[in-house]
């Protein structure tokens, strides 16, 4: 099955060399559409096969790899594909997801420049390989390399409109952030190298440098999966194209952290600190990410740090030293977040704004994006059967097995903030009076709908597929129902959608909110720190490296070169021109020599 | 063996060559800076002279006839830059050509 997985890694290659050398078929629009969306169909069922055919977990890892750093005979990384009960669902849902997404784009941005419009589906191609090549990664290195790609493709798409400032601007912010973050996967990848002599993805002895590796790998999680606080750029990356952001900024890129921690899990399981702080980071951020979500008024900014929210619920789970929970959670809320997002720029594309205070009674005008939207936010608030149920009370359960109780109260009341405010984006969208732009809204064309539609049927079932995500125990959807986190859980979402319902819905509870702590999360409190650090660390520090710069450095070369000028500017009055000048000189010269023969300089 | 001893005839070949020196150094013409050198040369040549002599070996005689050879070579090569001085400058003075200074 091997053989099968390469597809998505090669079909879309091809795809994107084409688009990419063939610019008068990346110009013509549609038809570079219709080839991208293509591969990425091609693609999304040679996944499926493989996974079909993958091994579950216990059984040898499929590959096929070949050498690529060869030093002194010695194979030190190698370049391959690597399928097994880890990577076949990720491969799923990559392939999936980017084959509805491109689908959808197909509708979304048939308003786009034709040279635009190629330019977009090329770039999608490459993430599909980029992503395919990071998920089926047999080591290390390939997997940093794919991971630099996947950030390269999210800085162009997030910067896709390039003429709008904003645009530019949060792209760069997107790099500036996880780049920073990457400064320590980088130095984790290569403390890998150092101690264990290759870039498998285990380390075996000393628990001190696999503590050391997994905290700087993890470094790098928090960057890639928008963790607080460094989740500032997520928010920002809602700039690009709507699918974009369903694409790499919910269902797959940012949720590769995730997957680096599941994939590398024998050296995070080797550092039990590690996990502690992974479990409160991930508490924290699911927790933060939900308070900003409620008062935002944008509705992709709301999914944005929903998002956040749920990457914090992974990380949690993931600390709790069993990467099943947070896995399965990724899987499913990858299907509804993307199925959210697209919900939402079907809205958008509908009303022409993101502005929620603008909408409002769309339900009436386009019936099946509400009903599609509903559904995703069912599911991401976790009411049963839906799939964000069973994995959402899975990383609670788990939690409570770990004896995290601090984290799981903070998730618990992650989980009642996420229905109150998604119940809120619904009320303030499709619910009450039509707004000025509503009564103009039309229902989106099918080909926007049916990939939608692919999405809410996955994140509906999703829930029931637990057996092959590489589980080791046998859990059944079931099983959840009856844990005491569980019940806790459905009922503080049901509470928030009941009491989101009642202030957004019907306009009681007025008193409800601090209008002024509102504002104060809506102003970026995070951004404003990073800011100030900015403004009163960085800049000072930066002007004494300039000074030093300046004045010693510049200044030594200086000097050397003043030296030079003075010193010769004295020496050339010794080159009179004159005959006799010069002979005195010689004579002068010939008896210093002579003097220094005869005290004895010469021996 | 008879004659002055050897220290004599070095004390004549320093004093010939200080006196050569000398001319070098404080006559501005060139001819007479020319003169100085050969008295240099010739105070040379006395003494590889004086030293074969009182060696007993005849390369000290043979060493002095190829110094003056050379000399010869050298006064007709120094007199045709003079002379070249002389029509470029209009004046065999040695301080007129100062195309070298720095």
């Amino acid at each position: 099955m091997i053989e099968l997985a390469m597809v998505p890694v090669f079909l879309p290659l091809a795809t994107f060399g084409v688009l990419a050398v063939l610019w008068p078929l990346r110009h013509s629009g549609m038809p570079a559409a219709w080839l991208s969306v293509a591969s990425a169909l091609a693609s999304c069922v040679a996944a499926i096969l493989a996974w079909t055919g993958a091994p579950v977990a216990g059984e040898p890892a499929q590959g096929m790899v070949f050498d690529w750093l060869v030093h002194d005979g010695k194979t030190i990384a190698e370049v391959g594909f690597r399928l097994d009960a880890i990577s076949a669902p990720m491969l799923v849902v990559v392939t999936f997801v980017a084959a509805c997404v491109q689908v959808y784009s197909l509708g979304y941005m048939a308003h786009e420049p034709r040279p635009a419009l190629g330019r977009y589906f090329a770039w999608h191609s490459l993430f599909i390989v980029a992503m395919s090549g990071m998920v089926l990664a047999p080591n290390m290195l390939q997997f940093l390399a794919c991971w630099e790609l996947v950030g390269l493709c999210s800085y162009l798409l997030i910067g896709f409109y390039w003429d709008k400032p904003s645009a530019g601007r949060a792209a760069v912010k997107a790099v500036w952030v996880t780049r920073f973050a990457d400064i320590g996967l980088m130095s984790g990848v290569v403390l890998l190298y150092v101690t264990t002599g290759g870039f498998a993805f285990e380390m075996t002895g000393d628990s001190g440098a696999a503590t050391l590796v997994a905290a700087l790998l993890f470094c790098g999680v928090m960057g890639k999966s928008a963790q607080v606080p460094l989740h500032v750029w997520l928010p920002d990356a809602m700039e690009g194209p709507t699918p974009v952001s369903a694409l790499l900024h919910a269902a797959t890129m940012v949720a590769a952290g995730v997957f680096l921690v599941v994939r590398a899990w024998p050296i995070f399981e080797a550092a039990p600190p590690v996990l502690t702080a992974m479990t409160w980071i991930g508490a924290v951020t699911a927790l933060v990410a939900a308070c900003t979500a409620l008062v935002q008024h944008d509705i992709k900014k709301v999914l944005a740090y929903s998002t956040c929210s749920q990457l914090g619920y992974m990380v949690a789970a993931l600390g709790t030293g069993s990467f099943f929970g947070g896995y399965f959670h990724l899987t499913t809320h990858a299907f509804f977040k993307a199925l959210l997002f697209l919900a939402a720029g079907s809205v958008i594309h509908a009303v022409g704004t993101n502005d929620l205070r603008e909408m409002g009674g769309l339900a009436k005008k386009t019936k099946l994006t509400a009903g599609l939207f509903i559904l995703g936010a069912l599911a991401l608030a976790g009411v049963p059967p839906l799939s964000g149920f069973f994995s959402k009370d899975l990383v609670l359960e788990e939690l409570l097995h770990a004896h995290a109780y601090g984290p799981l109260l903070i998730c618990l009341a992650a989980a009642g903030l996420t229905a109150f405010y998604m119940t809120r984006v619904v009320c303030m969208a499709f619910l009450g009076p039509a707004s000025a732009r509503s009564l103009e809204a039309h229902e989106s064309p099918p080909v926007m709908l049916l990939p939608m539609g692919a999405l809410a049927l996955t994140a509906a079932v999703a829930g029931f597929t637990t057996g092959r995500f590489g589980n080791d125990v046998a859990l059944a959807p079931w099983h959840f129902a009856v844990t005491a986190p569980g019940v806790a859980a459905l009922l503080l979402a049901l509470g928030g959608i009941a009491l989101a319902y009642m202030k957004y819905g019907q306009g009681k509870l007025a008193g409800l909110g601090v209008p002024a702590l509102a504002a104060f999360i809506r102003s970026g409190p995070v951004d404003g720190l990073f800011v100030r650090g900015w403004q009163q660390g960085l800049r000072p520090l930066a002007g004494v490296v300039g000074w030093v710069d300046r004045y010693v450095v510049d200044g030594a070369v200086n000097l050397f070169g003043w030296a030079a000028l003075v010193g010769s500017e004295r020496m050339r009055v010794l080159q009179s021109g004159k005959l006799r000048d010069a002979t005195y000189l010689l004579v002068m010269g010939a008896l210093v020599v002579v003097a220094w023969g005869a005290i004895g300089g010469v021996r | 063996m008879n004659g002055p001893p050897l220290e004599a005839w070095l004390a004549l070949s320093a004093a010939l060559f200080a006196v050569g020196l000398f001319g070098v150094l404080t006559r501005k013409n060139l001819v007479a800076i020319l003169l100085g050198v050969e008295l240099m040369a010739n105070a040379a040549n006395l003494n590889m002279v004086a030293l074969g002599h009182f060696r007993g070996t005849p390369f000290g005689q043979a060493a002095a006839l190829f110094s003056i050879a050379l000399t010869v070579a050298e006064v007709v090569v120094g007199l045709a830059i003079v002379v070249l001085l002389a029509r470029t400058h209009k004046s065999v003075d040695a301080d007129a050509p100062s195309e070298m200074q720095g």
